[in-house]
């Protein structure tokens, strides 16, 4: 479904990305794990468009939109953003329609429709006229949630979902992730630091050290890995082939 | 030497640079005007922000100039035995002047600032990356409706400002320098020219797109975190602030050059 062929991308001397090479296949969740700075936020951007890679190819079922191309793609996308990035102007409804408040449907309509996808993320109804200042972080976050599965999108991206919350908020995102995106068949790419995240989200694994795939596979082969750089990171080591001064 | 130089070229190259990145930024703005889709009803928040509730600081500023206007103008025409001509320079200073020039300061600073520390804050919440990913263009969504509310919504303002000032005068003149009521109204709109009103609703549009574009402009090209955010905001408004006064001297020479 995505597949990312040698990925460049570099910010003034900066090479972040320097040739990543990733499939995912339809219906996959994908968690993409690496320390901070290692470029997992600039992968994402640059398949949603936001930004625009410098080499190789971006290709999603079968269109190359690396250079352009994305604006046709994403009505099938969703996103989840690490502050969750709601409109602080709008009501929580209009945040969760906010793409189907051009569609033309009647704003009655697109209310109950956001009533829906709220209950679906465990939220009340009467949370729908509220402003986002007015929500905790993980209520939020579960807005957020709401918003990028609104319109039904074939591919989901998350950008950190538990980062902010506390361990029982974190479980219950990780929860509504998996079972959103297996109820849709959507594919799934997340990003993450909490390895409780990767165990409840992933199908598979690909980890992002020096700007290129330092280890791809299997969520059930993640612990039996000997990669040492993969060993580091999911025991939290400050030892290890990953500097801890970066 | 060469490094001071060198401080001077570099600077010299920054300022064209950033007209460059402005003169682009118009001109993706004034594309995204004319082609679909408009966004009404941020357009209509947009008129209520910048216009109905910018009227209280236009009146004020107007009301309070005007007076001062009278009783300068009474003072320095005493000098050469001209304090008659009060209701005239107060109104020619208002309409041409003072009107449309303190109204698009009071709008740089009310209208700009709150403009460029919205979207700032925008660009580094990922609001607008958001928007991205939401298949709507944050030009189309953020900045066409509030460049063209205060282009349209400034000549009201300045109209307003224009009446008000002109009655600050009259107040002073009338109560505070023994005016006659009558004559002073008849003097003030015999004296004035549709070509004063005119220019100042011209000038008040002009100086409304700049307002509006500047706010606009440093939001979308935020740096990072609150010192970003502080930045945008802090730079818009010197921005629009000097760019209102230019355009004041080149509208001023367009109209009326001798």
């Amino acid at each position: 479904m995505i597949t990312l062929s040698g990925l460049h991308k570099t910010f003034e001397n900066n090479a972040v990305l320097r040739g990543v090479d990733l499939h995912i296949g339809k219906g996959q969740s994908l968690v993409v794990i690496g320390g901070s700075g290692t470029g997992k936020s600039v992968l994402i951007k640059c398949i949603l468009g936001l930004m625009t890679p410098d080499a190789g190819q971006i290709v999603v079922d079968g269109q190359n939109i690396t250079q352009n191309g994305h604006a046709k793609l994403l009505h099938r996308f969703g996103m989840l953003f690490q502050g969750a990035a709601l409109f602080d102007s709008l009501p929580v409804w209009e945040n969760v329609c906010f793409r189907m408040l051009r569609s033309g449907q009647s704003r009655a309509d697109l209310r109950d429709v956001a009533a829906d996808k709220l209950r679906r993320v465990g939220l009340e109804p009467d949370v729908a006229d509220k402003f986002p200042a007015e929500l905790s972080g993980g209520m939020q976050k579960r807005v957020g949630l709401a918003r990028a599965i609104a319109a039904d999108p074939e591919i989901i991206f998350f950008d950190e979902p538990t980062t902010g919350l506390d361990p029982i908020m974190a479980g219950v995102i990780n929860d509504l992730i998996r079972e959103i995106t297996t109820e849709m068949g959507a594919t799934a790419i997340t990003i993450t630091h909490d390895m409780s995240s990767v165990h409840a989200i992933a199908d598979q694994v690909a980890m992002l050290h020096d700007g290129v795939v330092q280890w791809h596979g299997n969520v059930a082969a993640l612990a039996q890995t000997d990669d040492a750089h993969v060993r580091q990171f999911i025991t939290g080591s400050a030892t290890g082939p990953i500097p801890t001064l970066r | 030497m060469i490094r001071l130089l060198a401080m001077i070229g570099a600077a010299t190259l920054g300022g064209f640079a950033a007209v460059g990145r402005i003169a682009l930024f118009m001109a993706s703005t004034l594309r995204h005007l004319v082609t679909q889709p408009f966004y009404g009803r941020e357009f209509g928040k947009a008129l209520f922000q910048i216009g109905f509730l910018s009227l209280p600081v236009v009146g004020l500023t107007a009301l309070f100039t005007g007076g001062a206007l009278a009783l300068q103008i009474y003072s320095g025409g005493a000098r050469f035995s001209a304090e008659a001509v009060v209701p005239q320079i107060v109104a020619i200073g208002m309409v041409r002047e003072l009107g449309p020039v303190l109204v698009g300061l009071m709008i740089a600073a009310r209208v700009t600032s709150s403009i460029a520390a919205e979207i700032a804050t925008m660009k580094v919440t990922e609001q607008i990356d958001a928007l991205v990913t939401l298949s709507t263009h944050p030009m189309k969504y953020l900045t066409v409706p509030r460049v063209l509310a205060a282009t349209l919504v400034m000549p009201a303002l300045v109209g307003v400002g224009d009446i008000i000032g002109i009655f600050g005068g009259y107040i002073v003149g009338t109560e505070r320098l023994g005016f006659n009521a009558a004559s002073y109204l008849q003097n003030t709109v015999d004296f004035l020219e549709q070509r004063d009103i005119v220019s100042s609703l011209v000038k008040g549009a002009v100086f409304g797109f700049i307002a509006a574009l500047m706010g606009c402009y440093y939001g979308m090209t935020a740096g990072r975190g609150a010192s970003g955010v502080g930045a945008a905001t802090k730079g818009a408004v010197v921005a629009a602030a000097v760019l209102i006064l230019a355009a004041n001297l080149i509208l001023t020479e367009a109209f009326f050059s001798i």
